[in-house]
Protein backbone atom coordinates (compact mmCIF):
# COMPACT_ATOMS: atom_id res chain seq x y z
CA UNK A 1 0.00 0.00 0.00
CA UNK A 2 2.87 2.24 1.20
CA UNK A 3 4.99 1.64 -2.00
CA UNK A 4 2.12 2.04 -4.48
CA UNK A 5 1.19 5.87 -2.44
CA UNK A 6 4.89 6.25 -3.06
CA UNK A 7 4.58 4.98 -6.86
CA UNK A 8 0.99 6.86 -7.47
CA UNK A 9 0.31 6.66 -11.11
CA UNK A 10 1.07 10.88 -12.79
CA UNK A 11 -1.97 10.44 -14.80
CA UNK A 12 -3.52 10.99 -11.08
CA UNK A 13 -1.45 13.74 -10.71
CA UNK A 14 -2.48 15.72 -14.10
CA UNK A 15 -6.00 15.10 -13.45
CA UNK A 16 -5.74 16.95 -9.85
CA UNK A 17 -3.57 19.65 -11.81
CA UNK A 18 -6.25 19.93 -14.28
CA UNK A 19 -9.05 19.65 -11.81
CA UNK A 20 -7.57 21.94 -9.28
CA UNK A 21 -6.58 24.81 -11.96
CA UNK A 22 -9.73 24.71 -13.91
CA UNK A 23 -11.90 25.01 -10.96
CA UNK A 24 -9.65 28.56 -9.55
CA UNK A 25 -10.29 29.55 -13.46
CA UNK A 26 -13.76 28.83 -13.57
CA UNK A 27 -14.80 30.49 -9.77
CA UNK A 28 -13.96 33.94 -9.01
CA UNK A 29 -12.55 34.62 -5.69
CA UNK A 30 -9.86 37.02 -4.95
CA UNK A 31 -6.30 37.12 -2.90
CA UNK A 32 -5.39 40.37 -1.37
CA UNK A 33 -2.45 41.71 -3.47
CA UNK A 34 0.66 43.33 -2.34
CA UNK A 35 3.30 44.46 -3.99
CA UNK A 36 6.86 44.05 -3.26
CA UNK A 37 9.92 46.80 -3.25
CA UNK A 38 11.44 45.55 -6.38
CA UNK A 39 7.85 45.34 -8.29
CA UNK A 40 7.46 48.89 -6.44
CA UNK A 41 10.60 50.56 -7.49
CA UNK A 42 10.08 49.74 -11.42
CA UNK A 43 6.51 51.54 -10.48
CA UNK A 44 8.58 54.36 -8.67
CA UNK A 45 10.57 54.45 -11.82
CA UNK A 46 8.24 55.14 -14.24
CA UNK A 47 6.16 57.21 -12.27
CA UNK A 48 8.73 59.78 -11.73
CA UNK A 49 8.99 60.54 -15.48
CA UNK A 50 7.14 63.88 -16.69
CA UNK A 51 4.73 63.75 -19.49
CA UNK A 52 5.93 63.54 -22.96
CA UNK A 53 9.09 62.09 -21.55
CA UNK A 54 10.46 58.87 -23.55
CA UNK A 55 10.54 55.08 -22.13
CA UNK A 56 11.79 52.23 -24.25
CA UNK A 57 10.47 49.05 -23.55
CA UNK A 58 12.10 45.67 -24.99
CA UNK A 59 9.91 42.71 -25.54
CA UNK A 60 12.46 39.99 -25.63
CA UNK A 61 10.16 37.30 -25.67
CA UNK A 62 7.86 34.78 -27.86
CA UNK A 63 4.85 33.17 -28.08
CA UNK A 64 6.06 30.62 -25.42
CA UNK A 65 6.21 33.27 -22.47
CA UNK A 66 3.31 35.05 -23.41
CA UNK A 67 0.84 34.02 -21.03
CA UNK A 68 3.94 35.36 -18.17
CA UNK A 69 5.03 38.12 -19.95
CA UNK A 70 2.08 39.36 -21.99
CA UNK A 71 0.39 40.58 -18.90
CA UNK A 72 3.32 42.50 -17.78
CA UNK A 73 3.84 44.27 -21.00
CA UNK A 74 -0.03 45.07 -21.13
CA UNK A 75 0.04 46.44 -17.30
CA UNK A 76 3.76 48.77 -17.80
CA UNK A 77 2.24 49.97 -21.08
CA UNK A 78 -0.92 51.52 -19.03
CA UNK A 79 0.81 53.21 -17.09
CA UNK A 80 3.20 54.40 -19.44
CA UNK A 81 -0.04 55.90 -21.70
CA UNK A 82 -1.78 56.78 -18.53
CA UNK A 83 1.06 59.25 -17.85
CA UNK A 84 1.37 60.27 -21.22
CA UNK A 85 5.37 58.98 -22.01
CA UNK A 86 6.41 58.16 -25.60
CA UNK A 87 7.20 54.64 -26.05
CA UNK A 88 9.49 53.36 -27.99
CA UNK A 89 9.11 49.23 -28.35
CA UNK A 90 11.81 47.17 -29.41
CA UNK A 91 12.11 43.48 -29.70
CA UNK A 92 15.62 41.43 -29.86
CA UNK A 93 13.64 38.20 -30.66
CA UNK A 94 12.39 37.66 -34.41
CA UNK A 95 9.57 35.95 -32.83
CA UNK A 96 8.73 38.70 -30.25
CA UNK A 97 7.39 41.21 -33.87
CA UNK A 98 3.91 40.06 -33.68
CA UNK A 99 2.92 39.74 -30.00
CA UNK A 100 4.54 43.34 -29.27
CA UNK A 101 2.49 44.90 -32.17
CA UNK A 102 -0.86 43.35 -31.15
CA UNK A 103 -0.10 44.37 -27.16
CA UNK A 104 1.40 48.18 -28.43
CA UNK A 105 -1.61 48.57 -30.52
CA UNK A 106 -4.59 47.30 -28.34
CA UNK A 107 -3.19 49.17 -25.31
CA UNK A 108 -2.85 52.68 -27.22
CA UNK A 109 -5.89 52.06 -28.88
CA UNK A 110 -7.92 52.71 -25.26
CA UNK A 111 -5.76 56.04 -24.94
CA UNK A 112 -6.02 57.40 -28.41
CA UNK A 113 -2.50 57.13 -28.47
CA UNK A 114 -0.92 58.16 -32.12
CA UNK A 115 1.63 56.30 -33.83
CA UNK A 116 4.86 58.07 -34.18
CA UNK A 117 3.65 60.49 -31.82
CA UNK A 118 2.98 58.87 -28.72
CA UNK A 119 4.20 55.29 -29.53
CA UNK A 120 6.83 53.67 -32.21
CA UNK A 121 7.57 49.81 -32.74
CA UNK A 122 11.19 49.65 -34.07
CA UNK A 123 10.47 46.21 -34.68
CA UNK A 124 12.89 43.28 -35.27
CA UNK A 125 17.18 43.71 -35.48
CA UNK A 126 19.16 40.09 -35.76
CA UNK A 127 22.46 40.68 -33.55
CA UNK A 128 21.26 40.13 -30.08
CA UNK A 129 23.57 42.29 -27.65
CA UNK A 130 25.35 43.90 -30.54
CA UNK A 131 21.75 45.33 -31.95
CA UNK A 132 22.05 46.98 -28.08
CA UNK A 133 25.50 48.25 -28.77
CA UNK A 134 24.80 50.13 -32.01
CA UNK A 135 21.23 51.34 -30.17
CA UNK A 136 23.97 53.63 -27.78
CA UNK A 137 26.41 54.67 -30.37
CA UNK A 138 23.83 55.65 -33.31
CA UNK A 139 20.03 54.91 -32.74
CA UNK A 140 19.32 55.20 -36.21
CA UNK A 141 22.03 53.37 -37.71
CA UNK A 142 20.59 49.94 -35.59
CA UNK A 143 17.26 51.13 -36.77
CA UNK A 144 16.93 53.94 -39.64
CA UNK A 145 13.11 52.85 -39.76
CA UNK A 146 10.59 51.56 -37.83
CA UNK A 147 8.61 48.46 -38.69
CA UNK A 148 5.95 50.35 -40.61
CA UNK A 149 8.35 51.56 -43.10
CA UNK A 150 8.98 55.39 -41.39
CA UNK A 151 12.03 57.29 -41.00
CA UNK A 152 13.15 58.06 -37.12
CA UNK A 153 14.13 60.91 -38.03
CA UNK A 154 10.76 62.32 -39.27
CA UNK A 155 8.89 60.61 -36.30
CA UNK A 156 7.65 62.85 -33.15
CA UNK A 157 8.61 60.45 -30.66
CA UNK A 158 12.07 59.69 -31.98
CA UNK A 159 12.85 63.03 -33.93
CA UNK A 160 15.08 64.22 -30.88
CA UNK A 161 16.26 60.29 -29.95
CA UNK A 162 19.92 60.08 -31.54
CA UNK A 163 21.46 57.49 -28.75
CA UNK A 164 20.50 54.95 -26.06
CA UNK A 165 22.01 58.10 -23.81
CA UNK A 166 18.76 60.19 -24.51
CA UNK A 167 16.03 57.77 -22.72
CA UNK A 168 16.20 58.37 -19.31
CA UNK A 169 14.04 54.72 -18.46
CA UNK A 170 14.41 51.68 -20.13
CA UNK A 171 12.35 48.25 -19.28
CA UNK A 172 13.46 44.95 -20.74
CA UNK A 173 11.04 42.33 -20.61
CA UNK A 174 12.52 39.15 -21.53
CA UNK A 175 12.41 35.01 -21.28
CA UNK A 176 15.99 34.16 -21.51
CA UNK A 177 18.88 35.76 -23.75
CA UNK A 178 18.89 38.39 -24.97
CA UNK A 179 17.86 39.67 -21.87
CA UNK A 180 18.84 41.64 -18.51
CA UNK A 181 22.60 40.75 -18.61
CA UNK A 182 22.87 41.79 -22.07
CA UNK A 183 21.30 44.97 -21.71
CA UNK A 184 23.47 45.59 -18.25
CA UNK A 185 26.65 44.62 -20.00
CA UNK A 186 26.01 46.85 -23.39
CA UNK A 187 23.24 48.77 -22.61
CA UNK A 188 23.08 50.83 -18.97
CA UNK A 189 26.46 50.69 -17.91
CA UNK A 190 28.21 51.88 -21.27
CA UNK A 191 25.48 54.43 -21.72
CA UNK A 192 24.13 55.61 -18.07
CA UNK A 193 20.54 55.13 -18.44
CA UNK A 194 17.99 53.57 -15.88
CA UNK A 195 16.95 49.76 -16.62
CA UNK A 196 14.18 48.00 -14.68
CA UNK A 197 12.85 44.28 -16.32
CA UNK A 198 10.09 42.18 -16.05
CA UNK A 199 11.12 38.36 -16.31
CA UNK A 200 9.86 35.13 -16.04
CA UNK A 201 9.05 33.66 -12.69
CA UNK A 202 11.95 30.96 -13.43
CA UNK A 203 14.63 33.20 -14.50
CA UNK A 204 13.76 36.07 -11.36
CA UNK A 205 16.29 34.23 -8.81
CA UNK A 206 19.03 34.88 -11.99
CA UNK A 207 18.38 38.65 -11.74
CA UNK A 208 18.55 39.49 -8.10
CA UNK A 209 22.19 40.18 -7.97
CA UNK A 210 21.61 42.67 -10.35
CA UNK A 211 19.09 44.82 -8.05
CA UNK A 212 21.80 45.02 -5.19
CA UNK A 213 24.78 45.93 -7.47
CA UNK A 214 22.36 48.90 -8.57
CA UNK A 215 22.57 48.15 -12.10
CA UNK A 216 18.64 47.22 -12.04
CA UNK A 217 16.08 49.83 -10.49
CA UNK A 218 13.27 47.01 -10.00
CA UNK A 219 12.53 44.05 -11.40
CA UNK A 220 8.70 42.07 -12.12
CA UNK A 221 9.16 38.21 -11.37
CA UNK A 222 6.69 36.27 -13.48
CA UNK A 223 2.97 36.56 -13.23
CA UNK A 224 3.35 37.18 -9.27
CA UNK A 225 5.17 40.43 -10.65
CA UNK A 226 2.60 41.51 -13.14
CA UNK A 227 0.19 41.03 -10.85
CA UNK A 228 1.50 43.19 -8.24
CA UNK A 229 2.08 45.82 -11.18
CA UNK A 230 -1.97 46.15 -11.78
CA UNK A 231 -2.65 46.32 -8.22
CA UNK A 232 -0.33 49.51 -8.39
CA UNK A 233 -1.82 50.97 -11.58
CA UNK A 234 -5.38 50.58 -9.59
CA UNK A 235 -5.99 48.42 -13.01
CA UNK A 236 -6.79 44.34 -11.70
CA UNK A 237 -6.43 42.62 -14.85
CA UNK A 238 -5.18 39.11 -16.45
CA UNK A 239 -2.19 39.01 -14.18
CA UNK A 240 -4.01 39.37 -11.19
CA UNK A 241 -7.29 36.71 -12.09
CA UNK A 242 -4.63 34.98 -13.42
CA UNK A 243 -3.48 34.80 -9.00
CA UNK A 244 -6.43 32.39 -8.48
CA UNK A 245 -5.08 29.10 -10.70
CA UNK A 246 -1.52 30.17 -9.83
CA UNK A 247 -1.89 29.95 -5.99
CA UNK A 248 -3.86 26.61 -6.22
CA UNK A 249 -1.47 25.12 -8.36
CA UNK A 250 1.01 25.96 -6.03
CA UNK A 251 -0.98 24.66 -3.17
CA UNK A 252 -1.54 21.19 -5.29
CA UNK A 253 2.16 20.85 -6.09
CA UNK A 254 3.29 21.68 -2.55
CA UNK A 255 0.06 19.00 -1.09
CA UNK A 256 1.91 16.51 -3.79
CA UNK A 257 5.51 17.36 -1.84
CA UNK A 258 3.66 16.45 1.63
CA UNK A 259 2.20 13.76 0.35
CA UNK A 260 5.00 12.07 -1.03
CA UNK A 261 7.60 12.74 1.72
CA UNK A 262 4.80 11.50 4.00
CA UNK A 263 4.30 8.25 2.64
CA UNK A 264 8.64 8.08 1.82
CA UNK A 265 8.89 8.07 6.08
CA UNK A 266 6.14 5.85 6.14
CA UNK A 267 7.91 2.98 4.00
CA UNK A 268 11.22 3.70 5.44
CA UNK A 269 9.28 3.44 9.13
CA UNK A 270 8.04 -0.05 8.18
CA UNK A 271 11.38 -1.25 6.41
CA UNK B 1 45.54 23.71 -46.94
CA UNK B 2 46.99 23.67 -42.97
CA UNK B 3 47.17 27.50 -43.84
CA UNK B 4 43.12 27.60 -44.43
CA UNK B 5 42.18 25.40 -42.68
CA UNK B 6 43.84 26.15 -38.97
CA UNK B 7 46.16 29.10 -39.64
CA UNK B 8 44.07 31.85 -41.04
CA UNK B 9 41.34 31.09 -39.20
CA UNK B 10 43.02 31.42 -35.70
CA UNK B 11 44.45 34.76 -37.09
CA UNK B 12 41.04 35.60 -37.93
CA UNK B 13 40.06 34.79 -33.99
CA UNK B 14 42.56 36.30 -32.38
CA UNK B 15 42.31 39.81 -34.45
CA UNK B 16 38.77 39.54 -33.82
CA UNK B 17 38.89 39.11 -29.93
CA UNK B 18 42.03 41.56 -29.13
CA UNK B 19 40.19 44.43 -31.39
CA UNK B 20 36.95 43.36 -29.21
CA UNK B 21 38.62 43.57 -25.70
CA UNK B 22 40.44 46.87 -27.33
CA UNK B 23 37.90 48.99 -28.37
CA UNK B 24 35.91 48.27 -25.18
CA UNK B 25 39.21 50.40 -23.25
CA UNK B 26 40.04 52.77 -25.68
CA UNK B 27 37.11 54.75 -26.27
CA UNK B 28 38.48 56.59 -29.60
CA UNK B 29 38.30 53.21 -31.41
CA UNK B 30 34.40 53.90 -31.00
CA UNK B 31 33.56 54.30 -34.63
CA UNK B 32 35.41 51.08 -35.01
CA UNK B 33 33.09 48.99 -32.25
CA UNK B 34 29.86 50.72 -33.92
CA UNK B 35 31.08 48.99 -37.30
CA UNK B 36 32.22 45.82 -36.26
CA UNK B 37 28.73 45.69 -34.17
CA UNK B 38 27.22 46.17 -37.30
CA UNK B 39 29.42 43.63 -39.09
CA UNK B 40 28.30 40.65 -36.09
CA UNK B 41 24.95 41.23 -36.85
CA UNK B 42 25.61 40.98 -40.36
CA UNK B 43 26.90 37.67 -39.62
CA UNK B 44 24.47 36.93 -37.73
CA UNK B 45 21.99 36.92 -39.83
CA UNK B 46 24.07 34.66 -42.36
CA UNK B 47 23.84 32.29 -38.83
CA UNK B 48 20.31 32.14 -39.45
CA UNK B 49 20.72 30.91 -42.97
CA UNK B 50 23.02 28.51 -41.89
CA UNK B 51 20.80 27.41 -38.85
CA UNK B 52 17.83 26.89 -41.97
CA UNK B 53 20.03 24.71 -44.05
CA UNK B 54 20.93 22.54 -41.50
CA UNK B 55 17.57 22.07 -40.08
CA UNK B 56 16.27 21.44 -43.52
CA UNK B 57 19.02 19.22 -44.44
CA UNK B 58 18.86 16.75 -40.90
CA UNK B 59 14.72 16.68 -41.87
CA UNK B 60 15.20 16.16 -45.23
CA UNK B 61 17.93 13.41 -44.36
CA UNK B 62 15.17 12.00 -42.01
CA UNK B 63 12.42 11.71 -44.81
CA UNK B 64 14.69 10.24 -47.61
CA UNK B 65 15.90 7.47 -45.03
CA UNK B 66 12.05 6.84 -44.09
CA UNK B 67 13.89 6.94 -40.40
CA UNK B 68 11.62 6.71 -36.79
CA UNK B 69 9.90 9.80 -36.85
CA UNK B 70 9.75 10.81 -40.41
CA UNK B 71 6.47 11.76 -39.90
CA UNK B 72 7.29 14.95 -37.96
CA UNK B 73 10.13 15.52 -39.61
CA UNK B 74 7.78 16.15 -42.77
CA UNK B 75 5.34 18.69 -40.44
CA UNK B 76 8.33 20.49 -39.94
CA UNK B 77 9.56 20.97 -43.48
CA UNK B 78 5.92 21.66 -44.69
CA UNK B 79 5.71 23.89 -41.85
CA UNK B 80 8.38 25.53 -42.77
CA UNK B 81 7.84 25.84 -46.39
CA UNK B 82 3.96 26.95 -45.92
CA UNK B 83 5.21 30.21 -43.62
CA UNK B 84 8.19 30.64 -46.12
CA UNK B 85 5.70 30.80 -48.96
CA UNK B 86 3.18 33.34 -46.80
CA UNK B 87 6.29 35.74 -45.50
CA UNK B 88 7.29 35.87 -49.54
CA UNK B 89 3.75 36.69 -50.63
CA UNK B 90 3.19 38.79 -47.84
CA UNK B 91 -0.42 39.73 -48.40
CA UNK B 92 0.56 40.79 -52.14
CA UNK B 93 3.19 43.47 -51.15
CA UNK B 94 5.89 40.90 -52.02
CA UNK B 95 9.45 39.83 -49.95
CA UNK B 96 10.53 43.06 -50.29
CA UNK B 97 7.83 45.29 -48.53
CA UNK B 98 7.77 45.98 -44.76
CA UNK B 99 5.96 42.50 -43.44
CA UNK B 100 2.49 42.39 -42.65
CA UNK B 101 2.18 40.90 -39.15
CA UNK B 102 -1.28 42.32 -38.70
CA UNK B 103 -3.54 40.19 -41.61
CA UNK B 104 -3.00 37.76 -43.73
CA UNK B 105 -1.20 33.86 -43.61
CA UNK B 106 1.63 35.07 -41.78
CA UNK B 107 -0.08 36.80 -39.34
CA UNK B 108 -2.86 34.39 -38.90
CA UNK B 109 -0.04 31.46 -38.99
CA UNK B 110 1.51 33.84 -36.06
CA UNK B 111 -1.93 34.37 -34.10
CA UNK B 112 -3.31 30.96 -34.58
CA UNK B 113 -0.65 28.14 -34.42
CA UNK B 114 2.29 29.39 -33.10
CA UNK B 115 1.60 31.39 -30.06
CA UNK B 116 -1.49 28.84 -28.99
CA UNK B 117 1.19 26.09 -29.66
CA UNK B 118 4.13 27.98 -27.64
CA UNK B 119 1.79 28.54 -24.64
CA UNK B 120 0.33 25.60 -24.56
CA UNK B 121 4.32 23.88 -24.67
CA UNK B 122 5.23 26.29 -21.66
CA UNK B 123 1.80 25.42 -19.67
CA UNK B 124 2.16 21.80 -19.69
CA UNK B 125 4.93 22.51 -16.91
CA UNK B 126 2.47 22.89 -14.28
CA UNK B 127 1.86 18.94 -15.25
CA UNK B 128 5.65 18.00 -15.44
CA UNK B 129 7.13 19.94 -12.27
CA UNK B 130 3.81 19.07 -10.45
CA UNK B 131 4.80 14.74 -11.41
CA UNK B 132 8.44 15.77 -10.72
CA UNK B 133 8.34 17.42 -7.76
CA UNK B 134 6.37 14.29 -5.94
CA UNK B 135 8.64 11.89 -7.12
CA UNK B 136 12.22 13.53 -6.90
CA UNK B 137 11.37 16.30 -3.57
CA UNK B 138 12.42 14.03 -0.60
CA UNK B 139 14.02 14.84 2.64
CA UNK B 140 16.66 12.25 2.75
CA UNK B 141 19.03 14.20 4.37
CA UNK B 142 19.08 17.59 6.55
CA UNK B 143 20.18 18.96 3.32
CA UNK B 144 17.44 17.92 1.44
CA UNK B 145 15.03 18.83 4.03
CA UNK B 146 16.15 22.45 4.19
CA UNK B 147 15.70 22.84 0.88
CA UNK B 148 12.57 21.31 0.77
CA UNK B 149 11.48 23.61 3.52
CA UNK B 150 12.65 26.80 1.44
CA UNK B 151 11.27 25.64 -1.93
CA UNK B 152 7.55 25.51 0.28
CA UNK B 153 8.34 29.18 1.69
CA UNK B 154 9.37 30.33 -1.74
CA UNK B 155 6.09 28.64 -2.87
CA UNK B 156 3.74 29.79 -1.01
CA UNK B 157 5.54 33.42 -0.45
CA UNK B 158 5.43 34.30 -4.44
CA UNK B 159 1.85 34.00 -4.98
CA UNK B 160 -0.81 36.16 -2.94
CA UNK B 161 -2.12 32.54 -0.93
CA UNK B 162 1.09 32.97 1.32
CA UNK B 163 0.10 36.33 2.44
CA UNK B 164 -3.46 34.89 2.66
CA UNK B 165 -1.73 31.93 5.31
CA UNK B 166 0.62 34.38 7.21
CA UNK B 167 1.76 37.90 6.47
CA UNK B 168 5.42 36.51 7.57
CA UNK B 169 5.08 34.38 4.46
CA UNK B 170 5.90 36.78 1.77
CA UNK B 171 8.32 38.36 3.88
CA UNK B 172 10.55 34.89 4.38
CA UNK B 173 10.25 34.51 0.44
CA UNK B 174 11.67 37.47 -0.01
CA UNK B 175 14.67 37.38 2.28
CA UNK B 176 15.18 33.62 1.22
CA UNK B 177 15.70 35.09 -2.64
CA UNK B 178 17.33 38.28 -1.22
CA UNK B 179 20.08 36.09 0.75
CA UNK B 180 20.76 33.28 0.31
CA UNK B 181 19.53 33.36 -2.88
CA UNK B 182 21.77 36.32 -4.12
CA UNK B 183 24.77 35.13 -2.10
CA UNK B 184 24.50 31.56 -4.38
CA UNK B 185 23.38 33.37 -7.82
CA UNK B 186 26.28 35.95 -7.06
CA UNK B 187 29.06 33.07 -7.22
CA UNK B 188 28.01 31.44 -10.06
CA UNK B 189 28.00 34.72 -11.65
CA UNK B 190 31.36 35.05 -10.92
CA UNK B 191 32.63 31.39 -11.52
CA UNK B 192 30.60 31.64 -14.60
CA UNK B 193 32.73 34.76 -16.02
CA UNK B 194 35.96 34.11 -14.80
CA UNK B 195 35.77 30.63 -16.71
CA UNK B 196 34.22 33.05 -20.11
CA UNK B 197 37.37 35.06 -19.86
CA UNK B 198 39.66 32.19 -19.38
CA UNK B 199 37.94 30.32 -22.46
CA UNK B 200 38.04 33.51 -24.32
CA UNK B 201 41.53 33.74 -23.82
CA UNK B 202 42.21 30.75 -24.95
CA UNK B 203 40.62 30.77 -28.33
CA UNK B 204 42.32 34.91 -28.59
CA UNK B 205 45.53 32.60 -27.94
CA UNK B 206 45.22 29.44 -29.86
CA UNK B 207 45.32 27.28 -26.94
CA UNK B 208 41.71 26.21 -26.94
CA UNK B 209 40.94 25.02 -30.65
CA UNK B 210 38.04 21.93 -30.52
CA UNK B 211 35.86 25.26 -32.31
CA UNK B 212 38.09 24.44 -35.06
CA UNK B 213 37.35 20.86 -35.51
CA UNK B 214 40.53 19.73 -33.95
CA UNK B 215 40.33 16.97 -31.29
CA UNK B 216 41.02 18.88 -27.62
CA UNK B 217 44.55 17.68 -26.15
Amino acid sequence: MINRLQTLDRRVIYAVIFVGVALALLIDFKFPISATPNVRAVYQGVETLDKGQTILISFDFGPSTVTELGPMARAILHHCFSKELRVIAVTLLPEGQGITQSILEEVATEYDAKYGEDFVFLGYKAGNEAVILNMGQDLRRAFDKDVRGNSLATMAATRSITSLRDIPYIIDLTSGYPGVEEWIQFGQERYGFKLAAGVTAVMAPDAFPFLQSGQLEGLLGGLAGAAEYEHLIGREGQAVSGMRPQSVGHVIIIGFILFGNLAYFLGRSRT
Amino acid sequence: MTFLQRTLPLAIAMVAGLLGILTFYIPVWEEFETRSAIWFRIVFAFAMILGIHSLLHMHWTRIRRNQAGWAYSAVTVGAFAVTLLFAIYNSGAGPFAVQNLESGGLGWIYDHIQVPAGATMFSLLAFFIASAAFRTFRARSPEAAILLVAAICVMLGRVPIGAAISPYLPELSQWLMDTPNMAARRGILIGVSLGAIATALRIIFGIERSWLGEDRR
